[in-house]
């Protein structure tokens, strides 16, 4: 099983077991009409980054209390904010699929969601690349909604990057993002490299959760 | 006056205004507009440079003005409108010394947030914004209304309304096309062409995204399709980032080059976007002093688009599906009448699968209010597919309401060669754009003779053009009479059909299977008579696509008149099969499968077999209570013990629902009554529109024969109260996603604890757990959607005892 593949399973809540061939099927072919749907656009810019406190951190203009992202970037002085979508064609299946076959729609979504972390990783990658030459390492991507990051800061967080009209993603008076298979992210870039996580899932405090890695 | 130099001279619009104001130091995040007022003098030295550079117009410093955009607490929208025109007159006072003739543009962008169904914002919300800022601009003093860098279409038509409807000024529109020639949403050029021409825009054309160079493949594309003139804005190059900060590097030379290019290829006005300057527009009008302009030529596609997709008529035929029409149709009226839209939508997903281009939509029955659910089956159908949809009503309000909130441009059916129908259908293609569908009968009747038919289509087409309508715009329907009581009908029709195309040059179209009527094996002839039909000319006919003779018809006739490359599709359709039906080797396919077995194995087509086969030998109920119910019970158990996962759970409940759907039918026809159901209701809470966890309970919930009222998703308070009263509902389920809507699922509680206090109320969604559920007052708390069945019929039970 590839990356993607593994990572869909998991947030269908398989955990350790393991999967039958009926839904191995599903998701292969899930992959496949997803990516005729999507059109992947991201967006980023980099800001400086200062702690006023233990829990409140400026990025840009943009004040955050949040103590957890403090801690996430701590030694920072600058991070990326970034915006990623793949688009609209997505949410339109779903909601075709909801009609007439409800199995489907939960794996699209299941291998929506990795599809579009595979695609930030492999972002990352080149960002990784190109922060090294600068001296600057990457801390991992923290996101509004994880730990005391209020997704409340989703609406300027968008509005720093233009990303209504550089890549389509808008959020609701709701916080939430538009199209619904979008994520924006911090991600912060130190002068010294820190041995650590690969994922904010495991920040949260939901210790019960089904799909935690 | 700007609309009579507008496509017969060059005119020049300006270039980039943000990257300026930064220069001049306006920060990240501040709201440009409020420079008008706070730095007056800044704003208006831009704006002078642009007018010195050759601009004839110059956009105010208004493009994030709408109420949706612009919060700011020390400024009226109103004042700042006010400020940003007369900041641009002043500078023309200042910069114009060769007394040419300028204006000033009121500039309008997009509200920054996704329309419903996708996103939350209310078409009528984005149109009551722009209608706002609109006003004041042309109370300020604007000359004309520029709509730029939209990419929903949804949202340009909101605006283009609003400016036609609330003012006189002339309006022009800009779209931000990718490399791919798409918008953001999915929309293409002729689609994007077709609804902006239909909406009657002055000029229309592309800005912002790409540079100059980008925009060519384009721009060639607009050309193909555009009538009106053409305008390009484009960016200083494709943006670039050194040290966080976006930049755009084509130097004013090298844009000029590319404008120039532009200018050939037909552009009418040219201007610059993000990272142009003075120097880009002083470079492009130097280099078209020795340009002359390329008049715009009339294109005479007739084109029905939605928001993603345009239909071409008049070349290859194209298939309206018929199926949306309650029309003979026992179950489509009662879905109608029990505004089960699920039902309806299915309907136009199954035509799309099976091959429909475009979809007729007819909901009219005498006793429902046609014009809601006009308004709302246009809407759900365009979020679950996207072909093109034809508007089928004689109510005129309807059609009104549907036409107004339909994304893209719509198929009319139709208008006839009566006068009151024209002096009703015409003003509204006009206003809103569409293709009519023209019935060639008038106030005498249905002519019996092809030339009577003619005569008719001929004056409607006069009649149009008497509105500015273009006879591409209308598709003439000769009209099918069955042979049956009229033997010389089919002829009559056909030689129509050529008559209309020969005379006219118009397109045409045919409800096909009427020649048939009153006759046995229908489909025979009404095949043959499609084929015919075809060959006679008819650009779209309505039929039904599940019909695999019809089907067969078109197939053959596209691959044996060569509108079929290489025959693909053909062989796509008919490559596996031997030209016998499918269905026998079926048959022993899956009979060897028990009901039982297919679902718990989630097989829908095994199991709508094995359930067929079953009642040929037993009665519906016995089956559900013997087979149905225990698979399901096994399935749900393996769940709960954590052997069976979500999407087998799922694929054995879609299965269950088919063989339901077979027993359904089996008990309808043997006379007996379905069961009374209980009534359940589902909704997501007011602010949440994410609704999977909402659906999958529905799914299952209907598979344990509870009659669910979805409500769909961010529902008010108000709603769930008043439907939960109104058909006194004893459950009710809410869904909620994050901790932010888990408020609204609180308020909704408290208003159905007071409106509705004998309704049990269950609560489940990601951010939820007991603790929560019992804090904002919820009956029960559902971890997953069997824990929703058990609850429900634990409460039913309850009721019965």
């Amino acid at each position: 099983m590839d990356g993607r593949t593994l990572e869909a399973v998991r947030y269908l809540g398989y955990g350790n077991h393991a999967i039958d061939d009926c839904t191995l099927e599903l998701i292969s072919s899930s992959f496949k009409e997803l990516e005729t749907a999507e059109s992947r656009r991201i967006v980023y810019r980099i800001f400086d980054v200062s702690l006023e406190d233990a829990d409140c951190v400026m990025i840009g203009t943009m004040k955050i209390k949040s103590r957890k992202l403090g801690i996430n970037l701590e030694g920072c002085e600058r991070a990326v904010l970034l915006g990623a979508t793949l688009g609209t064609g997505v949410d339109l299946l779903l909601r075709r699929y909801a009609l007439t076959d409800m199995a489907r729609v939960v794996v699209l979504q299941a291998c929506a969601a990795a599809m579009l972390e595979e695609y930030l990783d492999d972002w990352q990658e080149d960002l990784r690349m190109e922060q090294k030459k600068e001296g600057y390492y990457l801390r991992p991507r923290f996101s509004p909604g994880y730990g005391d990051f209020s997704v409340e800061h989703q609406k300027e967080f968008l509005r720093m990057l233009d990303a209504p009209k550089r890549i389509g993603l808008s959020v609701t008076d709701g916080h939430m993002l538009t199209p619904s298979k979008s994520v924006t992210a911090v991600i912060g870039l130190g002068r010294y490299s820190v041995s650590c996580h690969q994922s904010g899932c495991r920040e949260c405090e939901k210790a019960d959760c089904a799909y935690r890695r | 006056m700007f609309l009579e130099r507008l496509g017969k001279e060059l005119l020049y619009y300006d270039g980039g205004m943000g990257t300026l104001l930064q220069s001049k130091g306006l920060k990240p995040g501040e709201l440009p507009e409020t420079w008008n007022i706070k730095h007056p003098d800044e704003v208006t030295d831009i704006h002078r440079q642009y007018y010195e550079a050759g601009s004839d117009i110059v956009l105010a410093n208004t493009f994030g003005a709408n109420s949706l955009k612009f919060h700011d607490s020390a400024y009226q929208l109103k004042e700042i409108v006010e400020a940003a025109i007369r900041n641009v007159r002043k500078a023309a006072a200042l910069g114009v010394q060769d007394e040419r003739e300028v204006y000033a543009a009121l500039d309008v962008g997009p509200t920054g947030k996704l329309l419903k169904p996708l996103g939350d914002l209310g078409f009528e919300e984005a149109y009551e914004a722009f209608r706002e800022v609109m006003q004041y601009g042309e109370e300020a003093g604007a000359d004309l209304i520029h709509i730029e860098t939209m990419s929903d279409t949804y949202e340009v038509k909101a605006a283009v309304l609003a400016a036609k409807e609330n003012t006189n000024l002339p309006v022009t529109v800009t779209m931000i096309f990718d490399e791919k020639g798409k918008l953001l949403t999915g929309g293409d050029v002729p689609s994007v062409t077709a609804m902006l021409e239909g909406l009657g825009v002055d000029a229309l054309g592309i800005n912002c995204g790409m540079g100059p160079a980008q925009m060519l493949p384009v721009l060639e594309e607009i050309m193909e399709y555009a009538s009106v003139p053409v305008i390009v804005k484009p960016n200083a190059g494709l943006p670039k980032q050194r040290d966080g900060e976006v930049y755009y590097d084509v130097e004013p030379e090298a844009f000029a080059e590319t404008m120039e290019k532009i200018l050939d290829m037909g552009a009418c006005a040219i201007g610059g976007c993000c990272g142009t300057t003075p120097a880009h527009i002083r470079a492009m009008t130097d280099m078209a002093q020795r340009r002359r302009i390329k008049p715009p030529v009339y294109k005479e596609h007739t084109i029905v688009s939605s928001y993603g997709r345009a239909v071409v008529l008049g070349t290859k035929p194209v298939i309206i599906g018929e199926r949306i029409n309650p029309t003979g149709k026992k179950r489509f009226r009662q879905a109608l009448k029990e505004q089960d839209l699920d039902y309806i939508l299915k309907e136009g997903v199954i035509q799309q699968d099976r091959g429909a281009h475009i979809l007729d939509v007819n909901v009219g029955l005498p006793d429902i209010d046609e014009v809601s659910m006009m308004q709302a089956v246009i809407t759900e159908l365009q979020s679950v597919t996207s072909l093109p949809l034809q508007i089928d009503t004689v109510d005129i309000r309807a059609m009104e309401a549907a036409m107004r909130i339909y994304n893209g441009k719509p198929m009319i059916n139709s208008v006839n060669g009566k006068k009151e129908s024209m002096d009703a259908v015409f003003p509204l293609i006009k206003k809103y754009g569409g293709v009519a569908a023209a019935l060639t009968l008038d106030e005498e009747g249905i002519p019996s003779t092809a030339e009577g038919r003619i005569r008719i289509a001929g004056n409607i087409i006069k009649e149009a053009e008497k509105y500015g309508i273009h006879k591409k715009d209308i598709v003439v329907d000769v009209l099918t009479m069955t042979i049956s009581s009229e033997p010389g009908s089919a002829r009559v029709t056909l030689d129509a059909l050529r008559g209309v195309r020969e005379r006219y040059g118009v397109c045409t179209m045919l409800g096909v299977s009427n020649i048939s009527f009153g006759l046995p094996c229908r489909p025979v002839i009404n095949a043959n008579f499609y084929t015919m039909a075809m060959h006679s000319g008819l650009s779209a006919g309505i039929i039904n696509p599940s019909s695999e003779d019809m089907m067969r018809a078109y197939y053959s006739y596209c691959a044996l008149m060569n509108h079929d490359e290489n025959c693909g599709e053909y062989i796509r359709q008919y490559g596996n099969q031997t030209g016998t039906p499918l269905t026998a080797q079926d048959t022993s396919l899956t009979s060897s499968m028990t009901l039982t077995t297919a679902i718990e194995k989630g097989l829908k087509e095994e199991a709508h077999h094995a359930a067929a086969e079953l009642a040929k030998t037993q009665e519906p109920l016995d089956i559900i209570n013997q087979y149905l119910i225990p698979a399901l019970d096994t399935v749900g158990k393996g769940f709960e013990a954590g052997t069976v996962f979500l999407p087998q759970l799922l694929m054995s409940a879609d299965a269950a629902k088919i063989a339901f759907a077979v027993l359904k039918d089996v008990l309808a026809k043997k006379g007996g009554e379905d069961r009374k159901k209980e009534k359940i209701i589902l909704a997501t809470v007011r602010g949440d529109i994410h609704d999977i966890g909402k659906n999958i309970v529905k799914v299952l919930l209907e598979n344990y024969s509870f009659d669910v009222i979805d409500l769909g998703k961010d529902v008010s308070p108000e709603t769930i109260a008043l439907r939960a009263c109104r058909e006194d509902v004893k459950l009710v389920g809410l869904s909620a996603l994050m901790t932010t809507t888990v408020v609204n699922m609180e308020e909704t509680i408290k208003l159905l604890r007071k409106e509705k206090p004998d309704c049990k109320i269950m609560v489940g969604g990601a951010v939820l757990n007991q603790e929560y559920a019992d804090m904002i007052g919820a009956d029960f708390y559902g971890k997953d959607a069997m824990q929703s069945v058990y609850y429900a019929q634990s409460v039913f039970a309850g009721s019965l005892s």
